[in-house]
């Protein structure tokens, strides 16, 4: 296994090219850098855009780890380019690729289209029995932390696409939903205010749905934000198969409205913490 | 949907992606095995049907039978096959227990380093590959040493 | 609620096949130990004969051949179907993997009364 030496030294960048207007197939470049303690990949394309390769294209924005827009294959593992210190890699040379299981535009560009039709396929909103409360709310949903916290963890995903780069079922299957789809399908699925199961139902009980999971686990292990959509996915799997006998979540347990009024008593009536601040 | 329609060199991974992916844990190469050995016991119980089908050809046609089953060749693939079934048994529950969402733990906020379902689940994989294992070459031993 | 029903049938068969098969591996491989004959003399003609006369053993191959052919030709159509098919082609994976099974059950079936109702001699 490689060490982590954190000395800065030359390091060697195989990167994939490929200009849809010039080439039929993709090819790897090299380049030489000088690497210092604490410089990211996304660090580093950019001084090797500036240095010696000024045609390299790929997507980032906040250089932080919460747009999700850096996603590139580094050192076959799906990484966000800013999350990842070049150093720590541990290799003299570093290999970077665009994300696989999406079609390449260009350079490491990946069509993230894929990723955007499946998210929005499973229905990625709260769907209530009353619907015009999500327009026109007349209070507060009742949740309880116990009610947040069977589904927040889902709520962090970024939408950066590595854990369909990961999925060995994406690899073939292009109709599958693969695990962003799939987490965030149970995500509102599971959400007490929703009671949208069989609205959901006909795109994931569908055969590209969850049980096209075979739990490789490679999508947790890849998900750069603790997600663990591997987790949602069978979780789906027993909220289906419950429903299908009969446990489904009832109407009649969805959360209820709360009406403002009731809200503001008591906000009122809780007493609040004393002054810190003198006026 | 779209998704048929590619815009862009095609990246996907294809068949090589099930054996290969990148440098994932070992959970993903035992879905690997879990597919091969599940394609080669249903290929033997096709055969196998259609085999002991041949009883109805009378006495004789099922002791020659028998005769070549018993030889070496036959032996070994009938070990191979039975390495196979014991892998695909023992994954396959710990598959029917996780695959309904037992065993994996309940979802909390993640707070780095982050764990995983697939990490929290790992020592229960671990006994069941060493159990697996241990079937596996004791099943061996009473065929090759009598 | 299709797919969720296909695949809940696919877990409900792994507790009957563990049990089936773990009986009829008891029966082929491990004769010496609960049945006191060689492996050989319970694989003869007669002793099997002698072994299918009995309603039980009928009823149980036949649940096992059910169960095993349906899980594993379940697996095998999700392997196929995961290729990037069109759905014409999906839809003739499906029909003919059904197909398929339907005409093993009915050989295995057919097969195993035949066991049931043999007699030796004529």
């Amino acid at each position: 296994m490689a060490q982590k030496n954190s000395t800065p030294r030359d390091i060697t960048f195989r990167v994939r090219r490929f200009d849809p207007d010039s080439d039929t197939a993709p090819s790897w470049e090299e380049y030489r850098l000088n690497v210092t303690e604490g410089m990211t990949v996304l660090e580093a394309l950019h001084e090797l855009k500036a240095q010696q390769a000024p045609t390299l294209a790929w997507r980032s924005s906040c250089r932080m780890g919460v747009c999700g827009s850096c996603g590139m294959f580094i050192n076959n593992l799906p990484q966000l380019a800013c999350q990842t210190q070049v150093l720590h890699l541990g290799t003299d040379v570093v290999t970077v690729a665009p994300l696989p299981n999406y079609p390449n535009v260009k350079d490491l560009v990946p069509n993230l289209e894929p990723l955007i039709e499946k998210h929005a396929a499973i229905k990625p909103f709260i769907i209530h029995p009353k619907p015009q409360e999500m327009e026109e709310p007349t209070g507060e949903f009742l949740q309880t932390s116990e009610e947040r916290e069977a589904f927040s963890q889902f709520t962090y995903c970024i939408k950066c696409g590595l854990c369909l780069a990961a999925c060995p079922t994406v690899a073939t299957d292009p109709l599958f939903l693969g695990p962003q789809a799939l987490a965030q399908a149970y995500r509102y699925t599971v959400d007490n205010r929703d009671c949208g199961l069989q609205e959901r139902l006909e795109a994931i009980d569908a055969f590209h749905g969850p049980y096209q999971c075979h739990l490789a686990g490679a999508c947790s292990q890849a998900c750069p934000k603790g997600v663990d959509p591997a987790l949602g996915i069978q979780l789906l799997k027993r909220t289906l198969v419950l429903d299908s006998i009969g446990f489904g979540r009832k109407t009649s347990s969805v959360a209820k409205v709360s009406p403002l009024a009731d809200v503001v008593k008591a906000i009122e009536e809780f007493a609040p913490p004393p002054r810190t601040v003198n006026q | 949907m779209n998704t048929n329609k590619p815009t862009g060199y095609n990246n996907r991974l294809g068949l090589k992606g099930w054996a290969y992916g990148g440098r994932y844990g070992f959970e993903r190469y035992l879905y690997l095995g879990h597919r091969l050995s599940g394609l080669g016991l249903v290929a033997y119980m096709v055969l196998h049907i259609i085999e002991t089908a041949n009883r109805i050809r009378g006495e004789q046609a099922w002791a020659g039978l028998m005769a070549l089953f018993a030889s070496a060749p036959f032996k070994v693939i009938e070990y191979l096959l039975f390495a196979a079934a014991v892998f695909h048994a023992f994954n396959g529950v710990r598959l029917m227990i996780t695959e309904l969402g037992f065993f994996l733990g309940k979802p909390k906020e993640p707070v780095y380093p982050y764990s995983t379902s697939v990490m929290r689940h790992r020592p229960l994989t671990y006994i069941i590959m060493v159990l697996a294992g241990l079937i596996i070459l004791l099943g061996g031993s009473s065929l090759f040493f009598k | 609620m299709r797919e969720t029903r296909l695949w809940s049938l696919h877990l409900l068969a792994i507790p009957i096949i563990a049990v089936l098969l773990g009986m009829h591996f008891a029966v082929m491989h491990y004769a010496p130990v609960f049945y006191g004959m060689s492996v050989e003399e319970a694989r003869s003609f007669e002793v099997m004969i002698e072994r299918g006369r009995s309603v039980a053993q009928l009823v149980l191959y036949i649940l096992l051949l059910a169960a095993g052919l349906y899980h594993g030709l379940y697996g095998v159509r999700g392997i196929l179907r995961e290729l990037p098919l069109t759905p014409a082609l999906a839809k003739t994976v499906d029909i003919g993997i059904l197909l398929f099974g339907l005409f093993i059950f009915a050989l295995g079936t057919y097969v195993t009364w035949w066991t049931f109702s043999y007699r030796i001699g004529g």
